[in-house]
């Protein structure tokens, strides 16, 4: 999952993702780039029924994940029964036209 | 009234399968009951649309003048195998949908017209008469169209409609969009509401008399427009 | 510092106001402000105005010049303040910040939205521009989202309920009903937004397990208030109302990274700045206004802030304790979800309903005996928190 980037600080360890431009944890400023790897734990998860402009669909769920090397990321779930704790396996497609723009994303099915 | 000369100009009559009266509890906890009116009580009805005409705001300008148009329409037998549901709390009119068969299978949606706000009437009141098409008109698949972005919204998205392209529907305006059986039973669960029957009271309270409220009452209700007076 | 009193306030009722702009809206509110001050001559020196979304709702910018131009406050100093929904209590801040510094003695503080100038889904996608671009936004999350995801956590953990956060709603749109100037006048009961099978229409999902009767509305109006030096109080005729306290805290941008999920930091660190300038505690308080965007926030908020234990916000709210008789009211005003939430404008409404809570002019909704108010304005989602403590001298 090369696309979504986040940011192991060499300073402490920590892993920031989003980019911060000062470690989270220590404010140091120089970090490593990785990728999340390994299966996705679901910590918390919504379905949407109320979008925004410019997306048209009746509902979508949403949901935060935790990656095996502690990257932390929101992705789009495409779950029939979601559940707190399930293990899913993360892909990147597109998520929203945003300008006229196909935007791609995390997006998460179950891992089995 | 010459009747043989307004037999010309009169549709030819099909019956039409009564749509069963039901009631439903709004969010304020008060019971709305839901029944479909007679020709007898368009005057009344176009009482309280009449207001609407005189409201940009949310397009009820002009579905209110269709409205009107549909339902004098019907009085005066100029429509074709039409049928109006309406809502009402405590005996007062809260909204009015209408349409009408198109065809033994394909039912027309004309206009859903909330006259309380706030309280998903509209959303209520349009559920009811996709069920009357679908499930008493013994009809395989409704037309509607939207005059609002409210409307399309509701509708469209909430419903999951199926876009007929290269038709038009009877009320003209962009694309329609078809309610297929298929998709009303995937969504009659969640949008589809009520009691049947409805208590004998509470009927005959509905059936006495359409209480319309005055045209400032409903100008307010529409536009929310109490409290000007704290500027 | 000195310390800064609020002798004036005033606000316009809020809901939908086709007729009116954004900065009619801010220049009624301001002059009800005035009136109600009896400002006479007396020229103000800044004007600091609360406003989230002028540029993408109604195409405007620099709104805090544009008031003082349309009030005839020339030539008085003017910012606008942008802190998301916590717009007003910023605006606030900065000027109690201004009048304390010495520098500026009358502080006119205003705050508006006009947010219905757009259709629903644009004005959804609008406030979800706080949301982080890369993290958060490309998926469609919105503020309900935030508030769906933090729910379900919350529920988890600490045993809330749909029934609790129906409650919160019933209870403020009856207070909400006793308020002139709220949004939204219609009770609703529990039958009608929960138990009801017919319940799932009347009140739908926005982003389970938050539903429609879970968010506040979406509105348009103004408040504004007129702050001096609490020793200049006494030229005008009403009782001084003291800022006696105020805190300010972020978070994280995005959900996932703050600490503890189920933790609002800022809400915990604002009020606690809050009360510790005022050299008061949570139990000396008399009524609140919190920041009830979705109703589990008035339960969490209610705990963060140090009024019930955390997990025992439900419990207070079960027991009556949270109703304007009861021992802690929070939302007299019917809170954002009756009284309405025009983005820039609730923190300073917020305000202004705990000044006619401490002067003993809140009518049919007046807290008995009501001295010390808090109030609590919740930015972004709990990334940016700004908090008040007001007494009567």
């Amino acid at each position: 999952m090369s696309e979504l980037v986040a940011c192991k600080c060499t300073n402490c360890g920590f892993v920031n993702y989003p980019k911060h431009h000062r470690c989270l944890n220590c404010r140091a400023r120089e970090f490593e780039q990785i990728t999340p790897s390994g299966e996705a734990t679901l910590l918390t998860y919504s379905e949407v029924c109320t979008l925004p402009w410019g997306i048209d669909e009746r509902c979508r769920m949403l949901g935060i994940v935790q990656f095996e090397n502690k990257v932390k990321a929101m992705g789009r779930l495409r779950v029939d029964k979601p559940r707190l704790g399930m293990k899913l396996k993360p892909s990147w497609e597109p998520v929203r036209v945003i300008g006229g723009e196909e935007v791609l994303g995390l997006t998460l099915r179950p891992a089995k | 009234m010459d009747m043989e000369i307004e037999a010309l100009l009169r549709p030819p009559a099909r019956t039409m399968a009564p749509y069963p009266a039901k009631v439903i509890t709004l969010a304020t906890g008060r019971r709305m009951v839901v029944r479909e009116v007679d020709r007898k009580d368009v005057p009344a009805l176009l009482k309280a649309v009449r207001p609407t005409l005189k409201i940009p705001r949310d397009y009820y300008d002009i579905v209110g003048a269709r409205l009107f148009a549909e339902l004098l329409g019907w009085y005066r037998y100029r429509v074709r195998d039409h049928y109006c549901i309406v809502g009402q709390v405590d005996g007062y009119l809260v909204g009015i949908v209408n349409g009408r068969m198109y065809t033994g299978e394909i039912g027309m949606s004309y206009h859903t017209l909330a006259i309380e706000r706030g309280l998903r009437i509209g959303a209520h009141l349009f559920a009811a008469k996709m069920e009357h098409h679908l499930e008493y008109l013994g009809q395989e698949e409704v037309w509607i169209t939207a005059e609002s972005p409210i409307g399309f919204r509701r509708w469209m998205i909430e419903y999951g409609l199926e876009l007929k392209e290269g038709m038009q529907h009877e009320l003209g305006g962009a694309g329609f969009y078809a309610l297929t059986k298929d998709i009303w039973n995937r969504a009659k669960p969640r949008l589809c509401v009520g009691d049947r029957p409805v208590a004998k009271e509470l009927m005959a309270k509905a059936q006495a008399e359409i209480k319309i409220a005055d045209e400032d009452a409903i100008m307010e209700q529409i536009l929310g427009a109490k409290r000007r007076q704290l500027k | 510092m000195r310390k800064v009193a609020i002798i004036g306030v005033g606000m316009i009722p809020f809901g939908r106001r086709d007729e009116d702009s954004l900065v009619d809206m801010l220049a009624y509110a301001a002059l009800n402000a005035m009136d109600d001050a009896g400002l006479g001559e007396r020229p103000i020196d800044a004007v600091y105005v609360g406003n989230m979304g002028a540029g993408l709702f109604n195409h405007q910018s620099a709104v805090a010049s544009a008031l003082v131009d349309r009030l005839n406050l020339l030539p008085a100093a003017a910012d606008t303040v942008e802190n998301g929904p916590a717009s007003g209590g910023s605006a606030i801040k900065n000027g109690v910040l201004a009048v304390a510094s010495g520098h500026f003695d009358l502080v006119l503080v205003a705050g508006g939205e006009k947010m219905r100038e757009v259709i629903g889904p644009r004005a959804t996608d609008i406030v979800a521009t706080m949301t982080h671009p890369q993290a958060e936004y490309i998926y469609g999350a919105t503020l309900p989202t935030m508030a769906g995801l933090f729910t379900r956590l919350y529920m988890k953990e600490y045993g809330v309920t749909s029934e609790h956060l129906a409650r919160v709603a019933i209870k403020n749109h009856r207070n909400g009903l006793l308020n002139p100037y709220a949004h939204i006048h219609a009770l609703i009961t529990m039958e009608g937004i929960l138990t009801s099978p017919h319940a799932i229409v009347n009140n739908p999902i926005v982003a389970d397990p938050i539903r429609l009767y879970d968010c506040c509305p979406v509105s348009d109006g103004a408040a504004a208030c007129l702050l001096c030096p609490a020793e200049m109080a006494r030229e005008f005729g009403k009782p001084a109302i003291v800022v006696a306290g105020f805190g300010q805290a972020t978070d994280t941008h995005t959900l996932q990274e703050r600490e503890d999920p189920t933790d609002l930091k800022a809400v915990r660190i604002a009020a606690q700045q809050a009360f510790e300038t005022a050299q008061l505690k949570p139990k000396d308080i008399d009524v609140a206004e919190l920041h009830d965007a979705f109703t589990i926030l008035e339960i969490a908020e209610s705990e963060h802030a140090g009024f019930f234990k955390k997990g025992e916000g439900a419990k207070a709210l079960d027991e009556g304790q949270t109703e304007i008789g009861g021992k802690l009211p929070i939302n007299p005003s019917g809170g954002l979800k009756a009284r309405g939430h025009p983005l820039g404008a609730t923190g300073v409404a917020q305000v202004v309903e705990l000044v006619w809570q401490l002067r003993g002019e809140a009518g049919e909704r007046q807290v008995k005996g009501a001295e010390k108010g808090f109030s609590l304005n919740f930015g972004g989602f709990g990334n940016n928190v700004v908090s008040f403590v007001l007494r009567r001298e």
